[in-house]
């Protein structure tokens, strides 16, 4: 197989075969939650569920001050490498493009120096982010395979994506290629992993302060 | 809670995991915030106290029964299902280090309600036989004689006769057709009887119609607190009950946090249908009290006070603004702990945790979170409204040389009331 | 000697007197009661309590001892109650009354101290036949008379 057809097929089958799997496997994950049910609640409510729920959800971004001081750096690190991850997943012309070609829609890009640079910072945040929990006891102590793991699945497609956008070792098909299977590793895997709270932090932080709103909490 | 075994353990565990069991268990990302928030990490440093990890035994259970790869690797054998041993390991951390108090729940970045689980993980405990001894103690005296601490009747109308003297009046007992019902802790009974003529003193003087029941007198819930429902079910069942026969229109929840937990929010679901009746805490009956014009109070404290939130009431509760409208009335120099409201410290003896031996060490480490919090205010007075909290505020001020006085809410407002039945008019 | 009929007369003439004096008739109160306290503690601040010329010290102490002695002798969350028990830790608040100082307790150190006596009292009659609690009243009455006409 020459290096244009390991690309065309990254970019080809592999990712509608990976896609299909993310879409399927979000899907039957989320059914698998929501089928379990939930009692109603038969005591008399004092608030509503449903604004707690929806003010959760948003709240739970922006946590209360002493709380951020004990975990400031899992707050500003989280945030960091959150955030630079999107902008270099949405904000970056090329994945724009493959956006459009697949539901139509685009959006403004930022710079390619400056999405380089925010891939850069990062890897650096995501870095830290494990060295502090290979050191932190709690962390040490609540850490699986699957927290590494998951890691591993986040970082590669900023580092082969940025080895491809500097064009180094290999040519650039075959890095654009590895980068695309990267991405597709992350979508495959996702679905059974922690990764899901891509999906279910929105969830649980619904059922959270829909719990607390009952009873005139804001959770 | 007998015929226990592992296997109704797990069964038990795979009855109580719902969407919001299997939603929280998904979106958890292993950051470590809740352990944090919880006041046994904090005093402790022991990791192992981290809230979510808590709950280990129980997230096995839900993988492995309710996700495809757990099930997959279960069937297959792959997987190791949970043991006898695991849930002896963990009866430490789900009942001494736990007091149900809530806060990381309001922590977690995802959304996790954890002492939502861990109140589940309890029935799977209790279920497999491994609830503390007090803990059972407590409950079977619950359930036999009518009340945790074995509080009779007899004594329940000595202490009444003995307020009946104190105050002048009669106190109501088993009056048909009365506005409220009444119940107490034993706890209240026991160490606190004063709390019966504060409330008396006030409802006479605001003209509220209210009665104790003889037949249901006991606030507190066992079975909540041990996780058995079908006991908390019960024991709700025998308040509810009385509230039918007396036809009044609402009860009260005295000052003790996990009996209002117990008759407010989860009684009517224990016995799966809605009460004829509504169900106040004493400080939301005194709040409206106060907001209606009909309760008076005379003279301020000058002390400087602050007030500790029991988390039932507050966090889990949503009884929090009234407390201070209330203090507001009786203090000119009230002060707020630095997290304070429904972000306040546990006591650290809630949720069973006084009632369990066993835990008296870890519950004094565990003090210490509050011990700051008061070193940072440094009031003449801790008022509170709950008689567990109260105690253990006590004993925490005790071990740790500290000479300030635990004061109750509902007596504070009694002490200050104007009219009749005011501490003056008693006077003169 | 005055004779005190009831409550309302008992407590008006508690309150009358200073609170040095308070304090005498307070301990006197709780010495009454204190064969149904186990904390030898107790007898010891109602000594301290007894004396005309207790320092502000030796009260203050007192008042420490009291309170650790309320701790340990309160009942135990979800334990099973034991009344008998339970007398001795109203004998010790009854005590810590007495040597609480001045505006601390509401209706005076003597009210507290015959109050938290006549639980006590209260508290043994509970699983018992004996009525202990009419029997402290009448004796907290005498105790007053004597008193106010020494």
């Amino acid at each position: 197989m020459t290096e244009t057809e390991f690309l065309l097929w990254a970019r080809g089958p592999a990712f509608q075969g990976a896609t299909v799997i993310f879409v399927l496997g979000v899907t039957f994950r989320l059914l698998e939650i929501l089928l379990l049910g939930r009692k109603p609640n038969l005591a008399e409510p004092r608030g509503s569920a449903m604004l707690g729920g929806l003010r959760t959800i948003v709240t739970r971004s922006f946590p209360d001050a002493g709380t951020h001081k004990r975990s400031a750096f899992t707050h500003y690190m989280g945030y960091i490498f959150h955030i630079g991850f999107f902008i270099t997943l949405l904000l970056y012309a090329p994945h724009i493009l493959v956006i459009e070609k697949a539901f139509g829609v685009s959006w403004p890009a930022l710079p390619t120096t400056v999405v380089d640079a925010t891939a850069v910072i990062t890897m650096i945040a995501l870095i830290a982010v494990l060295l502090h929990r290979l050191k932190d006891p709690v962390l040490r102590f609540l850490s699986n395979f699957q927290d590494y793991f998951a890691w591993f699945l986040t970082i590669l497609p900023l580092l082969t994506g940025y080895i491809a956008f500097h064009r180094v070792g290999l040519p650039p098909p075959a890095l654009i290629a590895i980068h695309i299977l990267s991405v597709e590793l992350l979508m495959v895997v996702f679905p059974f992993t922690k990764l899901m709270h891509a999906f279910t932090l929105f969830m649980a932080r619904w059922y959270n302060g829909a719990i607390a709103g009952y009873k005139g909490v804001n959770s | 809670m007998s015929g226990a075994s592992l296997e109704r353990g797990i069964n038990a565990l795979k009855e109580q995991i719902d969407a919001p069991t299997a939603t929280f268990f998904s979106a958890c990302v292993h950051c470590g915030m809740c352990a944090e928030a919880c006041l046994f990490f904090t005093e402790t440093g022991d990791p192992k106290y981290t809230p979510i990890h808590k709950l280990e035994p129980m997230r096995k259970v839900w993988h492995q029964e309710y996700t495809f790869w757990g099930k997959f690797a279960r069937i297959l054998g792959l997987s190791k299902p949970l043991t006898d041993a695991e849930l002896t390991e963990w009866e430490t951390l789900v009942y001494d280090s736990c007091t149900l108090c809530g806060r990381c729940s309001m922590v977690c970045p995802v959304g996790n309600d954890i002492a939502y689980m861990i109140r589940k993980m309890r029935e799977g405990m209790a279920a497999s036989g491994h609830a503390p001894a007090g803990m059972i103690g407590a409950t079977r005296r619950a359930v036999t004689i009518g009340s945790p601490m074995g509080v009779k009747l007899p004594a329940l109308e000595a202490q009444i006769r003995h307020t009946e003297e104190e105050i002048g009046f009669a106190i109501p007992v088993d009056v048909v057709g009365a506005e409220y019902l009444c119940t107490l802790s034993s706890m209240e009974i026991m160490n606190f009887p004063e709390y019966i003529g504060a409330i008396a003193r006030i409802f006479h003087e605001t003209g509220v119609s209210w009665t104790i029941s003889s037949e249901a007198f006991e606030a507190t819930n066992s079975g909540i607190q041990i996780g058995v429902s079908d006991i908390a079910a019960e024991l709700v069942e025998r308040i509810v009950r009385a509230a039918e026969k007396l036809k009044v229109k609402a009860v009260i929840s005295p000052e003790c946090g996990h009996a209002y937990t117990a008759i407010r929010w989860e009684g009517p679901n224990l016995i799966g249908r809605p009460y004829p009746f509504k169900v106040f805490h004493i400080l939301e009956v005194l709040d409206d009290l106060r907001k209606t014009g009909k309760l008076h109070t005379t003279g301020k404290e000058s002390r400087r006070l602050t007030y500790h939130d029991p988390c039932q009431i507050s966090r889990r509760g949503g009884v929090f603004e009234q407390p201070r409208n209330l203090l507001n009335m009786v203090a000119e120099n009230f002060v707020e702990m630095p997290e304070n409201g429904i972000m306040n410290w546990c006591c650290g003896a809630g949720g069973g945790v006084s009632a369990n031996e066993r835990a008296d060490e870890l519950k004094m480490k565990a003090f210490r979170r509050k011990k700051a919090q008061l070193d940072a205010v440094a009031p003449d007075a801790v008022v509170s409204a709950c008689a567990n909290c109260r105690i253990q505020l006590e004993e925490g001020l005790e071990v740790n040389n500290m000479d300030i006085p635990v004061i109750s809410l509902t007596e504070t407002i009694a002490e200050h009331l104007a009219g009749e039945t005011s501490t003056e008019a008693r006077q003169s | 000697m005055t004779e005190i009929r009831n409550d309302t007369e008992f407590r008006q003439k508690l309150e009358s007197l200073d609170h040095a004096r308070q304090r005498i008739l307070a301990a006197r109160f709780v010495e009454n009661v204190l064969p149904f306290c186990n904390d030898e503690r107790v007898s010891r601040i109602v000594k301290i309590a007894s004396d005309p010329h207790a320092s502000a010290d030796e009260l203050a102490t007192a008042l420490r001892t009291a309170k650790a002695a309320i701790i340990d002798s309160h009942a135990r969350c979800g334990a099973e109650c034991d009344w008998k028990d339970q007398a001795g830790y109203f004998v010790a608040r009854a005590a810590a009354a007495a040597v609480s100082p001045a505006g601390q307790s509401a209706g005076g150190p003597a009210w507290q101290a015959a109050m938290g006596s006549r639980m006590a009292a209260t508290c043994r009659s509970i699983d018992s036949t004996e009525d202990n609690a009419g029997q402290a009243k009448m004796q907290q009455y005498l105790i007053l008379s004597e008193f106010l006409t020494s």
